[in-house]
């Protein structure tokens, strides 16, 4: 747990005082019987009520210390507990937004999410907990055998006993226990994966009348469940009583030999009553010890998970710059790129790619689904670096170029577009921090979005839930593009990006783009030849590889993989080839 | 988050016998999150207990033990004091005939509490465990018949909470607080009444620190209960900064935003650290407090008690039994506020399972319904009208007959409600006027199970489901053989990427074949219906996702499936429509232009313009 290190430096200190107090308070809690013994043997007994009072005094006293103990523990512990949680969670966001799409990938982002909010808060508990009752526990439990034994050393065999019985049955409860409840957490997610499958597919699930089939399926998760939770709920009604009964039966030893040691005068009944207390503390804090481990298991898996996150080396690493820094005009090239998503043993993506593209030109890539397309374009701005082979621009290689120089002249237009909580301009405004109102309108009105926009009775300030729920797909799309145009980059990604857009629409965003993008590079990324058809060349991937390179009619002469294309999509060979549906 | 209860505080809501410890009660304040209310508690809690069935006599029998069993708890204590006054207080003098006796009821009290709590505790394991399996299959069935609407309306993780949490929540309350409230009062009735019962005096001592418990927790409470929520908005607000700004990482990185995203991260972070440091020392306070409050009914029982036995008005026997009697009335008290709350939030999560028990099913056949068997397939749509929501109408009289066998394309812009019409003629929903007929008769005439196996629909969201590629293949018939099952993959042109993996047909899907391309997903799912054969076919935008020149291949098996079947079209991409006997063009809910593609062509209408728009470039490029 090195990585706990930089915390246990910070909040160290803080964290002793307040073990410090929880001592002052266990130790509270810890003198009272003993007092009472005394009150009882030396009050009671001789018929002293100086004495009692005295006694009682010292009680209330002892009582005062062990709350202000208590208080001020409670403020520290509070304070550090939630400092330390937000510390984390601060530290593991920015190296996660430090990471490289590799490490993100390696992760995969739902568990990148689970680990920075429910395993921070599982760690911040545990803190928490070892705080107020974790470390209290074992010094109760501590302190009371200490103070019984030194009681009546005699009687403290019945301890001896006692004690170690009830640790066996932890033992026991533990290693039965802990399997049982990672089988239960197992079925548990077994019977949510059923349901949550019939629920995505539900449609399915009508449209073929497979009721049945589901029910079974959900039946066995059910019934498994059932049994291990039923199994696991029988280990813990078989614990507690156990328990229960060995200490109830050691306070019944305890009276059956303090009364022999006090006939024989060799005992005072006051010390039995302390006794007795300090056996059912010891109990207490023995089941709460049970219950620590239980916790510590939780938290110890989570701060693993944690530790794999800061574990990762994810940074992109950038050699030194060799040369000029890159500069206006933007020029692409691609020297013999090969890339493949598992590193240099992995199955290649892009094989062997090689082509340039002028400063100011507009680029269409097509290809099939899994071509390589999209992984072509996000060398570009680093997202991944070439496993061989070399990305210029401007004839420099981009793996000197720091990522965020880089990405500030590159503007993305993704696929999916995402889009963030918050007003559209904020949306908007991502692509270009300090840009003006008009800027902003500007440039949703090339994309098409400014009607929709408009439509809204808060127009541009309307708010998007989160990764605007609220908009259509043909929307989004629009206020993604709208971000890319107002960053007035030098290269310009459109990743098929208007495949939601009805083509009415597109063709007036196509119009628009044309004007805007003289002087900037284009790259366009398209399914269908008609909207790549005006651009100054097109590249034909395949398989990871350049199939042909050249303008629509050059293309359609000369390269086969882009005739057949062409013809898929025109339909005339669909008409020639296929039978007519009669 | 849910677990079987596995902590111990459930034990140590147990009334201990022997004086009690200052610490440990009083659970875990402070853990949970606000607490729901229910709304109705007398009509949940019966409804609960219908569930329980044949177990009714099985549960009334745990909870006479449980009553048993804290009667017999409450012996301990007053056996305790009972032993120790057998002693003489001076010492050298012990009556070993009466702490013999005492000793003797004390541990039979013991042995019997032991036996009872372990029998209660087993068999409670297994009723409440059986109970909340057929509350979860009652509610899967339910599931199974509520109609589309209802999933189109809420949101997948709401009815997953229900489905787990929900469903958790009350197996708990069961468990638990139900035991918890019974041996708790229990334990406050009888310790009061064998307090009073020993001494009067000395219970108006110890009674002193009752108030302040209420006091106490009360205020705590109040203050506390606010700031949980609060601490709970902020963690979502957390939570959902993080699921965007993680899930859109490429976005943020693209755009330069990892400082801002930062900034606001941190802003968020530490607005719940501040409002987490405040919940937590308010909730802090309690148990500290609880402790106290303890010590100090400890003191006051032990001065109080001291001073009387002093004056011979008590024993030193009657303190001890005191000392844990007023810990067995202070313990519960507080336990009771938790089980609330525990019982609140189950009883809850039992209203929102009922919830859905209570929602409206798909509508029940007709009577004179009738089974419906390979019908010829003539489908015919009369004035038909339809809105999801009755204020928004999506379809408006719509009219429309397709012969059997014949072919029919749907083409028009998003949200023209091509979907729509599909979903009417497989009765995903009902219309709200006109009607449809399949064979001459209303669908509704027909019983839904038979209508529904009449169609293989190919959607535009495949979905496929975790296990084997032959099993996702099979789903429309199950007892396919191998044979057939390789036929309809080859059909489907699904064959040959099929045979690359390395384990073929027996290749396990990932929930959602996420280990697929979305193309070959959806040749699985044409496959799927390819092998169920049905009499009418409903390809919904079924190769939107192919690429041109995979969907070209798989055109000609299209074209097979669709010969003799009545089949429905929609698509974006016109050029796959072309072969349609009609083509319909539906905008804004009507019909706009009917007729085949040579007809709309030369008509020089709205599918003129949306084809010229889509080909116009290439038929002249083509041309040169």
């Amino acid at each position: 747990m090195r990585i706990f290190h930089p915390y246990i430096r910070k909040y160290g200190k803080w964290f002793s005082v307040a073990i410090f107090f929880l001592m002052v308070e266990s130790a509270s809690d810890l003198l009272l019987p003993t007092i009472m013994a005394r009150m009882v043997d030396d009050g009671v007994t001789e018929r002293n009520l100086h004495e009692v009072l005295r006694l009682g005094g010292w009680m209330l006293l002892v009582t005062a210390i062990g709350a202000l103990g208590a208080t001020i523990r409670n403020l520290i512990a509070s304070r550090v507990s939630q400092r330390f949680g937000t510390d984390v969670r601060s530290d593991l966001f920015r190296r996660i937004q430090s990471f490289t799409f590799g490490s993100i990938d390696k992760f995969e982002r739902p568990s990148l999410m689970t680990r920075i909010t429910n395993d921070v808060t599982q760690v911040q508990n545990f803190v928490n907990g070892l705080m107020r009752i974790f470390v209290k526990a074992p010094l109760i439990c501590i302190g009371s055998l200490i103070m019984a034994v030194h009681l009546n050393p005699r009687l403290a065999v019945v301890l001896l006993v006692v004690v170690p019985i009830v640790g066996l049955l932890i033992f026991f409860n533990m290693k039965t226990g802990f399997p049982l409840f990672a089988k239960v957490q197992a079925a548990l997610d077994r019977m949510n994966g059923a349901t949550r499958e019939y629920l995505s597919g539900v449609r399915v699930v009508k449209a073929f009348h497979r009721f049945e089939h589901e029910s079974e399926k959900f039946a066995r998760a059910n019934d498994e469940y059932r049994l291990r939770a039923t199994a696991a709920a029988r280990v813990m009604a078989t614990f507690s009583p156990g328990v229960m009964l060995t200490v109830n039966f050691g306070i019944a030893a305890i009276l059956w030999l303090g009364g022999q040691r006090v006939n024989a005068g060799q005992m005072q009944v006051g010390d039995i009553l302390a006794f007795i207390h300090y056996m059912t503390q010891i109990l207490f804090s023995l089941l709460m010890i049970s219950f620590v481990f239980n916790m510590f298991v939780r938290a110890k898996a989570s701060a693993e998970r944690i530790g794999e996150v800061f574990a990762e080396n994810g940074r992109m690493e950038q050699a030194p710059p060799s040369g000029n820094r890159a500069g206006n005009a933007a020029k692409i090239e691609f020297d013999r790129v090969t890339f493949s998503y598992e590193g240099a043993s992995g199955d290649p993506v892009l094989r062997d790619v090689s082509f340039a593209c002028m400063p100011g030109e507009t680029i269409g890539i097509i290809g099939s689904t899994g071509a390589g397309k999209t992984t072509l374009v996000s060398l570009i701005p680093r997202f991944y670096d070439a496993t061989s082979g070399t990305v210029l621009i401007d004839g420099v290689d981009v793996r000197t170029l720091d990522p965020s120089l880089l990405r500030r002249k590159i503007a993305v237009v993704p696929q999916k577009s995402v889009l963030f909580t918050g007003t559209i301009e904020n949306n908007i405004r991502w692509g270009k921090e300090d840009a003006s109102m008009e800027e902003i309108a500007e440039a949703a009105r090339m994309a098409q979005a400014e009607p929709f926009v408009l439509s809204f009775p808060e127009g541009y300030a309307a708010r998007l839930g989160q990764g605007g729920v609220n908009l259509s797909g043909g929307q989004k799309q629009r206020l993604s593009i709208a971000r890319a145009l107002v960053r007035k980059p030098d290269i310009l990604i459109l990743d098929d990006s208007t495949s939601a857009v009805d083509t009415a629409t597109e063709t007036r965003i196509k119009e628009a783009l044309k004007a805007y993008a003289q002087g900037i590079t284009c790259l366009v990324i398209a399914q269908r030849i008609t909207s790549v058809i005006d651009a100054d060349r097109i590249v034909v991937l395949d398989d990871g590889r350049i199939s042909g390179i050249g303008s629509h009619e050059r293309l359609l002469e000369s390269c086969r993989a882009y005739q057949e294309i062409f013809r898929s999509q025109i339909g005339k060979e669909a008409k020639a080839d296929v039978p007519s549906a009669q | 988050m849910s677990q079987a209860p596995n902590n111990p505080s459930a034990a140590s809501a147990r009334p201990a016998a022997g004086p009690g410890i200052g610490g440990f009660g009083g659970g875990h304040p402070g853990r949970g999150g606000p607490v729901a209310k229910p709304k109705d508690w007398k009509t949940t809690l019966r409804r609960l207990w219908s569930y329980f069935g044949k177990e009714k006599a099985l549960l009334a029998f745990i909870f006479a033990m449980v009553l048993a069993d804290s009667a017999i708890t409450l012996a301990g204590p007053y056996l305790i004091g009972v032993a120790i006054d057998s002693m003489s207080p001076e010492g050298g003098y012990v009556d070993f005939t009466r702490l013999e006796i005492a000793l003797i009821a004390l541990v039979s009290a013991y042995a019997t509490d032991g036996a009872l709590t372990f029998a209660q505790g087993w068999l409670m394991a297994g009723v409440s465990q059986r109970m909340v399996m057929s509350l979860r299959r009652a509610l899967f069935a339910k599931i199974q018949k509520l109609p589309l609407r209802f999933f189109d309306t809420r949101s997948h993780g709401e009815l997953m909470s229900r489905l787990s949490n929900d469903i958790d929540n009350v197996s708990t309350t069961v468990a638990q607080a139900v035991v918890q409230a019974m041996t708790g009062s229990i334990s406050i009735l009888g310790a009061l009444a064998m307090m009073l019962y020993l001494s009067p005096l000395l219970t108006l001592a110890s009674l002193i620190t009752v108030p302040a418990v209420f006091l106490l927790t009360k205020t705590i409470a109040r203050k506390t209960g606010p700031l949980f929520k609060e601490q709970q908005v902020r963690l979502g607000v957390l939570n959902g900064h993080v699921e965007e700004t993680i899930s859109g990482i490429h976005i943020v990185k693209a755009f330069n935003r990892e400082q801002e995203v930062i900034r606001e991260f941190d802003a968020i972070n530490e607005e719940l650290c501040r409002v987490g440091i405040q919940a937590q020392i308010r909730s802090g306070f309690l148990m500290p407090i609880m402790n106290v409050i303890g010590n100090l009914g400890f003191a006051a029982i032990a001065i109080t008690g001291a001073w009387l036995a002093v004056e011979s008005l008590i024993t030193v026997g009657v303190i001890a039994s005191f000392l844990s009697y007023s810990r067995q009335f202070v313990r519960p008290l507080n336990d009771l506020a938790n089980t609330f709350n525990l019982l609140q939030s189950g009883i809850a999560g039992a209203e929102r399972v009922f919830e859905v028990l209570d929602e409206e099913e798909e509508p029940a056949d007709r009577p004179e319904a009738v089974p419906l068997d390979r019908p010829d397939g003539h489908v015919r749509f009369e004035r038909v009208d339809f809105g999801y929501r009755p204020d928004v109408p999506i379809l408006r009289d719509i009219s429309f007959e397709a012969p059997a066998g014949s072919s029919t394309a749907l083409v028009g812009p998003t949200g023209a409600g091509k979907t729509t019409i599909v979903n009417l003629l497989t009765r995903f929903y009902d219309v709200t006027g006109g009607s449809i007929r399949i064979d001459g008769r209303d669908i509704r005439d027909y019983t839904l199970d038979s209508l529904r196996r009449c169609f293989g629909i190919v959607l535009q969201d495949t979905y496929l489901f975790s296990g084997t590629i032959k099993e996702n293949i099979g789903y429309g018939k199950p007892d396919a053989t191998d044979g057939e099952i390789r036929e309809a993959a080859s059909m489907a042109g699904a064959e040959a990427f099929i045979r690359r993996l390395p384990n073929g047909y027996d290749t396990v899907l990932s929930e959602n074949g996420g280990n697929l391309s979305q193309g070959q997903r959806q040749l699985l799912a044409i496959a799927r219906v390819f092998l169920a054969k049905p009499s009418i076919l409903i390809l919904d935008e079924a190769t939107s996702s192919i690429d041109t020149r995979t969907e070209l291949q798989i055109q000609e098996a299209l074209l097979q499936a669709m010969k003799g079947r009545t089949s429905f079209i929609i698509a974006h991409r016109l050029n796959t429509i072309r072969e349609a006997d009609r083509i319909m063009v539906i905008d804004q809910g009507q019909i706009v232009e009917q007729g085949s593609h040579d007809e709309l062509m030369a008509r020089q209408g709205v599918y003129y313009g949306m084809f010229m728009n889509q080909f116009g470039h290439l038929e002249s490029a083509a041309g040169h």
